[in-house]
């Protein structure tokens, strides 16, 4: 028989997990404030800050709150040090307002101690998830994917520091632009993708109750990705012809990808979807959107700043926050249930995860943030500055319903009484 | 045919529960149709009307006691019986040793449902008598509640996709 096993802790990815809606109910405000830049170029500093404060605040910290909820899960084994885990979050929650709020006033020589701070954080993280790993006899694709994805915002912090740099004493050689768009590919590509496919490959069975994808599958997705980033950001300094040869690996990954979300979504023994799985669905479709979109960027079919534009709304606004809402309304739930009622499961009635759900608010937020993201990526695309507001209000909606369904679901947190006596749905 | 143990129940001691609409309508209902059946006495049915056959209820609820038989009306209407005094068969082998307490096979549900319906089964058990448990994974969560609860368990994994554990109760 088993020797005793430890608590997996829900308050630290939780944490993380709120901390990150918060960042994304502030995009929500933010958003419509900066309508007007967004009819101009992409490279402006309240668009900078804007753009941080998802791939940071909202994209980052989740991928770090759902690694410390899904490690001990896919691994089968407690996380290093939970800790290390609370100074990462304060370390990495002051860097980024620290990173976001210089941008938005460009002062650059501020931005350093930001990004100094972000650094310290990513890199406890790092350490605690290769200390965690360290010995794994058993590397499934999840876990490779983690690493991955690990390494390449380790890769994309360093990138982000440099560029910081770059703007009080220039050391860098190369075209300006070519190091931005390398740098955004880096995190999105190498540091977001690699996380979302292996985070994928392990619950979307679990929550679409579908078999799991078949080892072929997981090839094409990992070795597209492990060929295609280098080939990405290496081409993108250096040598176009290289960055579209690694867009159509990339593109291959993500089109395997998307089939098998679709075999799935056949294949599911699912009587109907709850919102949750309505958001994965949403933001498959957003990736494939978007791939297609980079692709036809890499080639060469399309360019400007106004396609860049609609690319950056299509991807991190459609593809990353869809998804991530989607996984946040799966596993938010699941742990402030663990927290306050599997204690009391089989000796008391409890209630089941409907109940700390609030559909209200969740149809809002999927109805908005589809619709909405849809809307704002035509209107940065045509650049109407109207069309771009009203767009932006709507995915405002969106953000602010989410933030309260995470409010509700966070609220049995709160030592209640009268819960324990609380009738079972 | 209907069983005879179902024919010998009056219509008045079976309870309805009709979760068509709330399943179109994407919620989950397992947690009420739990709810139905802990509150059912002695002698009563539950008659389940649900828009597919509901075949994981048919090892939970089998694990505790009850029979099932089915009616399908339509394609996407279905009436199935759950009645005490048939045992359904188990999904997996139980344990052959004399404190053996049966097999849970918690297969195709979703997380928290697995650990509820263990740790509901669990305070039916005795010292010294043991659970099986059929899970499609390791289910790292419930085991610091079996630590804490003062069980003792022991996993094994014959192929992938298929967890078994046994879990034996050492302290009240």
């Amino acid at each position: 028989m088993a020797k005793a096993s430890r608590t997996p802790s829900p308050m630290l990815p939780l944490a993380f997990l709120a901390t990150a809606a918060v960042a994304f109910g502030l995009v929500g405000v933010a958003l419509p404030w900066v309508a007007e830049d967004l009819t101009g170029h992409y490279y402006h500093p309240r668009i900078l800050a804007l753009t941080h404060t998802v791939t940071l605040g909202w994209i980052t910290l989740t991928i770090f709150g759902a690694s410390y909820q899904l490690v001990p899960v896919v691994l089968e084994r407690s996380v290093w040090s939970e800790r290390l885990g609370s100074w990462e979050l304060t370390l990495t929650g002051l860097g980024v307002v620290g990173i976001v709020g210089h941008m938005a006033i460009s002062a650059w020589s501020g931005l350093l101690w930001g990004a100094g701070l972000l650094a310290a954080g990513v890199a406890a993280h790092v350490i605690n998830i290769a200390l965690t790993l360290r010995g794994l006899e058993r590397w499934s694709f999840t876990a490779t994917m983690l690493a991955m994805g690990f390494l390449g915002l380790v890769l994309t912090t360093l990138f982000g520091a440099a560029l910081g740099v770059e703007h009080i004493r220039s050391f860098l050689p190369g075209d300006f632009y070519a190091r931005l768009h390398a740098h955004v590919h880096l995190a999105l590509l190498g540091g977001v993708l690699p996380v979302v496919l292996g985070v994928a490959a392990h619950v979307y069975p679990m929550f679409l109750l579908a078999p799991r994808p078949a080892p072929r599958v997981l090839a094409i997705q990992a070795w597209g990705l492990a060929l295609g980033v280098p080939a990405v950001v290496v081409g993108l300094l250096v040598a176009p012809t290289l960055a579209a040869a690694g867009a159509l690996a990339v593109a291959a990954s993500v089109a395997t990808h998307v089939v098998w979300v679709v075999s799935l979504l056949r294949g599911s023994r699912r009587p109907a979807f709850d919102w949750a799985l309505r958001f994965l669905v949403a933001g498959a479709a957003y990736l494939a959107v978007a791939a297609a979109v980079g692709a036809a960027l890499a080639l060469g079919a399309v360019g400007g700043p106004r396609w860049a534009l609609a690319y950056g709304v299509l991807v991190l606004g459609g593809w990353a926050s869809l998804t991530i809402v989607g996984m946040m309304l799966k596993i938010v739930p699941f742990l402030v249930w663990y927290r306050v009622y599997a204690p009391r499961a089989g000796r008391l009635p409890v209630p089941g995860l409907a109940d700390l759900r609030w559909p209200t608010t969740e149809a809002v937020a999927f109805i908005a943030l589809t619709g909405g993201v849809a809307a704002l990526a035509i209107a940065v695309g045509v650049g109407h500055a109207a069309a771009i507001r009203a767009a932006a209000l709507i995915v405002s909606v969106g953000t602010f319903a989410f933030v309260a369904t995470v409010a509700t679901m966070l609220h049995h947190l709160v030592p209640c009484p009268l819960r324990a006596a609380a009738p079972v749905a | 045919m209907k069983p005879a143990a179902l024919v010998a129940i009056p219509p008045g001691r079976c309870v309805t529960l009709d979760v068509r609409a709330a399943i179109r309508g994407g919620k989950e209902p397992f947690d009420e149709i739990m709810a139905v059946v802990a509150r059912l006495a002695a002698g009563q049915a539950l008659v389940l009307r649900a828009p597919f056959e509901p075949t994981p209820l048919y090892r939970v609820l089998g694990a505790r006691g009850f029979a099932h038989w089915s009616e399908r009306h339509a394609d996407d209407d279905w009436s199935v019986w759950f009645y005490r005094g048939e045992p359904s068969a188990p999904a997996a082998a139980p344990p052959a040793d004399a404190t053996a307490r049966g097999t849970l096979d918690v297969r195709g549900l979703e997380p928290p449902q697995p650990m509820m319906a263990v740790l509901e089964r669990l305070e039916t058990l005795a010292a010294g008598e043991r659970l099986t448990v059929v899970h499609d994974r390791r289910p790292t969560f419930l085991y610091p509640q079996l630590d804490e609860r003062g069980f003792a368990h022991h996993t094994e994994e014959p192929e992938p996709g298929l967890v078994r554990i046994v879990i034996e109760r050492t302290a009240r």
